[in-house]
């Protein structure tokens, strides 16, 4: 996983330059977050489904799937919230600096 | 998510669980039947084994990594070829012209062990996949 650094020059110059233009192969904070919440969104999808599934009867559909489909939700719901939370403290430092 | 994360190893781990599951099932049937003389194809029941093959995980798919993480699944379900157990006993409505039935290839003492390795290997993949998430956790908490 690739996180881009939030305070590159780079990524500086990109936004003073305007957010359309992103510098190639560079991922920006924005889209990465997007993506993190994406796959979350698609856990936790995939869990709800499986566990649909399983309390339907679906012969297919064991009890350690939807353990580890819930477990898999878990993680990445917990690991965009804490990329979301590492982005905003970085954020506030920012806003926070004296001049 | 890229393809060499925690979520590998959980897919890894979960295919394994599925084979086991597989062959609990396997051996769940074959004790069940080991008195079955009656079967839809015809004869006894006739011993099930399980076949494991070695599949690519999900997502690692055309990936430096596809060829060194291997997932598992069942690949068949073959039907033991060893004959059935001849047992003398001409009242049986299932008995042939000279008085023998024919009774499952089973084994007890060896489905017992077929579901107990069964089992051991179910809990090897739980503390693989527990120990991947616990990783996983570890990795969130960096800097915390």
């Amino acid at each position: 996983m690739n996180i881009a650094p939030i305070i590159s020059p780079e990524l500086l110059g990109a936004t003073r330059a305007g957010a359309s233009e992103k510098p190639a192969g560079k991922v920006d904070l924005a889209d990465s977050f997007a993506k993190a919440l994406q796959d979350a969104h698609g856990a936790e999808h995939t869990a709800t489904d499986s566990a649909e599934r399983f309390a339907k009867g679906d012969s297919g559909m064991g009890i350690h799937e939807v353990m580890i489909a819930s477990e898999k939700a878990n993680l990445a719901i917990r690991y965009m919230t804490t990329a979301k939370n590492k982005a905003l403290e970085a954020y506030r430092e920012l806003m926070n600096t004296q001049v | 998510m890229s393809s060499m994360d925690f979520f590998t190893a959980m897919e890894v781990s979960a295919s394994g669980l599925s084979a086991e599951r597989t062959r609990m099932n396997i051996a769940a049937s074959n004790l069940a039947n080991a008195q079955t003389t009656q079967t839809a194809a015809g004869g006894p029941y006739r011993r099930r084994d399980v076949t494991l093959a070695s599949v690519d995980v999900p997502g690692t798919r055309n990936t430096q990594f596809a060829q060194a993480v291997r997932g598992v699944a069942v690949s068949q379900i073959s039907q033991d070829a060893t004959p059935p157990r001849l047992e003398y006993d001409p009242g049986h409505p299932q008995a042939n012209a000279q008085g023998y039935v024919a009774y499952p290839n089973i084994n007890p003492v060896e489905e017992m062990v077929d579901m107990i390795t069964a089992s051991r290997a179910y809990e090897a993949g739980v503390t693989s996949m527990t120990t991947a998430t616990n990783m996983a956790e570890r990795a969130l908490g960096i800097g915390r």
